[in-house]
């Protein structure tokens, strides 16, 4: 494997809104595997605040991480060493194959080796290329930066990179500014591959150019891949700019994981719920009958929900997906005191407690009946009542009590690896 | 290399040439530079212009009260006899080299200042910026007048006191204009290239933080000027023979309603250099800008 990143995480910290108060926290990654093989394309996706352009940053080490480890070119038997090592505890083990294929244990002149093996192409090439650079000098930047080679051959190695990413050679003397924009990704591409590096992270390579200009710099990106060899990342929220490049997908969400697998499996026939939400969100020339629409926003990072990260946003979410008792009680209230108001007790009132219990006060006699036949028949509207495992009475009070949650793993389910407690039954070992 | 040196020379043209479409720039650019040339001829070879004493005003005490312009006193005389034309000519001298020294020294030390606390960052940043605080609390003329006072009353003291207070300014301004440009992509990409540091702040970050701190310190060379004839006008000045543009309004002030000439003509020389350096920054600005060029 070119890359291979375990359990990678990376937390940002977040100013506290007073002076006196303790930083908050904000988790971007959370416990990302992935890992890219020679020449192998992998594809990132996720709506925008997933995290995935900090796992991009994070895995050519222009961030560190909070917790987790890159390895950068490892065999493939010493990475299999490294997880049986992983998994057994054996701290001793892992710290030295760590030490050994880490690129966060490198320094000076080895990891500018590394460097040179790796490298980025950012989304905006407006903003990517010093505008005060004419392209030459944009281009042999990364050569002259990690001594790859001298001053006079780094001339020659631009121009055939020009020729490579398809520009004219005198365009060597002209500035950022007399480019169009996807000349200028080219040049950022041309930039990014001057080293020959065996890993490129491309986030957003397209996403900021013309149509017509996506497809020219997607296939030159497929020929380079040919060419050289260069296991890349793709980061992109299109998933058709995945289903063209990519041969593994990743699909984040909310800075983790939820499904990963080779791209025929995962794009047309994904099982996670957000990633058959995203799917089926692809617009295409068909009206689609079975579109799914989600309800609500990304979660908050800083706090993110509890149990499965995607629960309160999913249609197929089910009593053990981490519901709290304030989640159950926004829906609870609107039952109560909204949609079937005239069945209660008019001054019955919702209220949620310390400790997470969950209680209707001022409940009339029979209204235990009355509520727990509206669960049965809302539970499939609303996913939160499926965590309700029983009423109990205490005088006028009924108290609801909630099941318990768990955290979803990464189960292999059908050909690819998928963070949802619906296939936990497949597989418990992964 | 034939090439890029005849792209350098494109260049070069290139930045005449949207200069120059600048009219009203070019207006300043010339005003100035006949302020600069008075300047360089009172230095080196005043009796080109007829001049003698550089250095000090010559009075003529058988006729005190201001005349009107006239053939022998082409901007008329002020008080106690002084005839203008020449006075303004070496005050030029004088105003330009303390301006200058006042924006250099300001400008210099701000924006070293700026850089070193956008860099280090954390506690150093932190307390250059609450001592800027300071400085920007307190009106800036009393403030120079304060240390003005304490130093003593001479042309070199009043310029450093002006330093003083002009480089929290430049040291704000450079500080935002360097965290503003490490934030730039480009800043990134050239770490993902493995580039070091250092070359980092020297090849990315100051050429594309600095210009624009460049064109400010320009533009502030015209009210630097203006701030430093008040002073002298107020009567912070050495001795009463200074040939000093705002001194010299000042000695007109009491005959302003007979002999209003006597207060014009050393205004109008301070004003129009002020509004001359203004118009060449703008001019400046279109030069340095890569984005206007194209």
């Amino acid at each position: 494997m070119i890359i291979a990143a375990r359990r990678l995480t990376k937390e940002f910290e977040i100013k506290a809104n007073s002076a006196f108060g303790k930083p908050l926290r904000l988790r971007a990654v959370d416990s990302v595997d992935i890992q890219v093989g020679e020449g192998q394309i992998v594809g990132v996706v996720g709506e925008s605040g997933s995290g995935k352009s900090t796992l991009g940053r994070t895995l050519l080490g222009l961030l560190s991480p909070s917790a987790g480890t890159v390895l950068f070119d490892i065999p493939d038997d010493v990475l299999r060493e490294y997880d049986g090592f992983r998994r057994d505890g054996d701290a001793k083990g892992a710290a030295s194959i760590e030490m050994e294929y880490s690129i966060f244990k490198k320094k000076g002149e080895k990891l500018k080796k590394i460097r040179s093996g790796m490298n980025m192409v950012f989304q905006d090439p407006y903003s990517s290329l010093d505008p005060r650079m004419n392209v030459m000098s944009i281009i042999t930047e990364p050569l002259l930066a990690m001594n790859y080679m001298k001053p006079d051959k780094a001339v020659d190695r631009c121009m055939e990179l020009l020729e490579e990413v398809g520009l004219p050679r005198d365009f060597a003397y002209r500035y950022p500014h007399e480019l169009s924009g996807g000349q200028k990704q080219r040049v950022a591409l041309a930039r990014g591959m001057a080293t020959l590096p065996k890993f490129l992270v491309l986030d957003e390579p397209t996403s900021a150019l013309d149509v017509s200009v996506q497809a020219q710099i997607l296939s030159l990106l497929r020929k380079i891949r040919e060419k050289y060899h260069i296991g890349m990342v793709i980061i992109t929220h299109n998933i058709a700019v995945i289903s063209y490049m990519a041969d593994q997908v990743n699909v984040m969400y909310a800075g983790k994981i939820v499904e990963s697998g080779p791209k025929e499996d995962v794009i047309l026939n994904p099982v996670h719920p957000y990633t058959i939400a995203l799917i089926s969100a692809v617009p295409g020339k068909m009206v689609k009958p079975n579109r799914i629409i989600l309800k609500g926003d990304t979660p908050n990072l800083i706090n993110p929900p509890q149990g499965c990260v995607f629960h309160p946003r999913c249609p197929m979410a089910f009593g053990i997906c981490g519901w709290t008792a304030d989640e159950i009680a926004t829906d609870l209230k609107y039952l109560v005191n909204d949609k079937f108001a005239g069945s209660f007790n008019d001054k019955a009132v919702v209220s949620t407690g310390a400790g997470g219990s969950l209680v209707i006060n001022n409940a009339s006699a029979g209204d235990e009946g009355v509520l727990e036949r509206i669960i049965n028949e809302e539970k499939g509207n609303m996913k939160s009542l499926t965590a309700i495992e029983g009423l109990e009475r205490h005088g006028t009070n009924i108290e609801l009590k909630i099941k318990g949650y768990r955290v979803p793993k990464m189960y292999n389910h059908d050909g690819r690896k998928v963070s949802c407690l619906l296939y936990a039954g497949d597989d418990n070992k992964a | 290399m034939n090439e890029e040196r005849a792209k350098r020379w494109d260049n070069t043209k290139l930045s005449i040439r949207v200069f120059l479409a600048n009219r009203t720039a070019l207006v300043g650019l010339i005003i100035v530079l006949i302020y600069v040339a008075d300047a360089l001829i009172m230095q080196f070879d005043p009796g080109l212009l007829g001049i003698t004493q550089v250095n000090t005003l010559v009075p003529n005490f058988t006729n005190p009260v201001p005349l009107p312009p006239s053939w022998a006193h082409p901007f008329g005389t002020t008080f106690p006899g002084v005839d203008l034309y020449t006075s303004i000519l070496k005050a030029i001298r004088i105003d330009l080299f303390y301006s200058i020294l006042v924006v250099a020294v300001g400008a210099v030390a701000g924006a070293v200042i700026g850089v070193v606390s956008a860099t280090v960052g954390g506690l150093l940043d932190e307390t250059v910026m609450r001592i800027t605080d300071i400085f920007f609390s307190i009106p800036y003329l009393i403030l120079a007048l304060a240390i003005g006072f304490i130093l003593g009353r001479s042309l070199m003291y009043m310029s450093l006191a002006l330093a003083l207070v002009w480089w929290p300014l430049y040291a704000r301004y450079t500080r935002s204009q360097t965290l503003s440009t490490k934030e730039f992509t480009y800043v990134e990409a050239a770490k993902a290239s493995g580039v070091s540091r250092t070359r980092i702040m020297f090849r990315h970050i100051l050429p594309n933080a600095l210009p624009p701190v460049f064109i400010q310190i320009s533009l502030d060379l015209g009210s630097i000027m203006v701030i430093f004839s008040t002073l002298a006008f107020i009567g912070f000045i050495a001795n009463a023979k200074v040939p000093e543009l705002g001194y010299l309004t000042s000695l007109g002030l009491n005959y302003v309603q007979t002999a209003p000439w006597a207060v014009i003509f050393p205004g109008v020389a301070i004003t129009v250099f002020a509004l001359a350096v203004n118009l060449l920054g703008d001019g400046l600005r279109d030069v340095i800008d890569p984005r206007r060029r194209s």
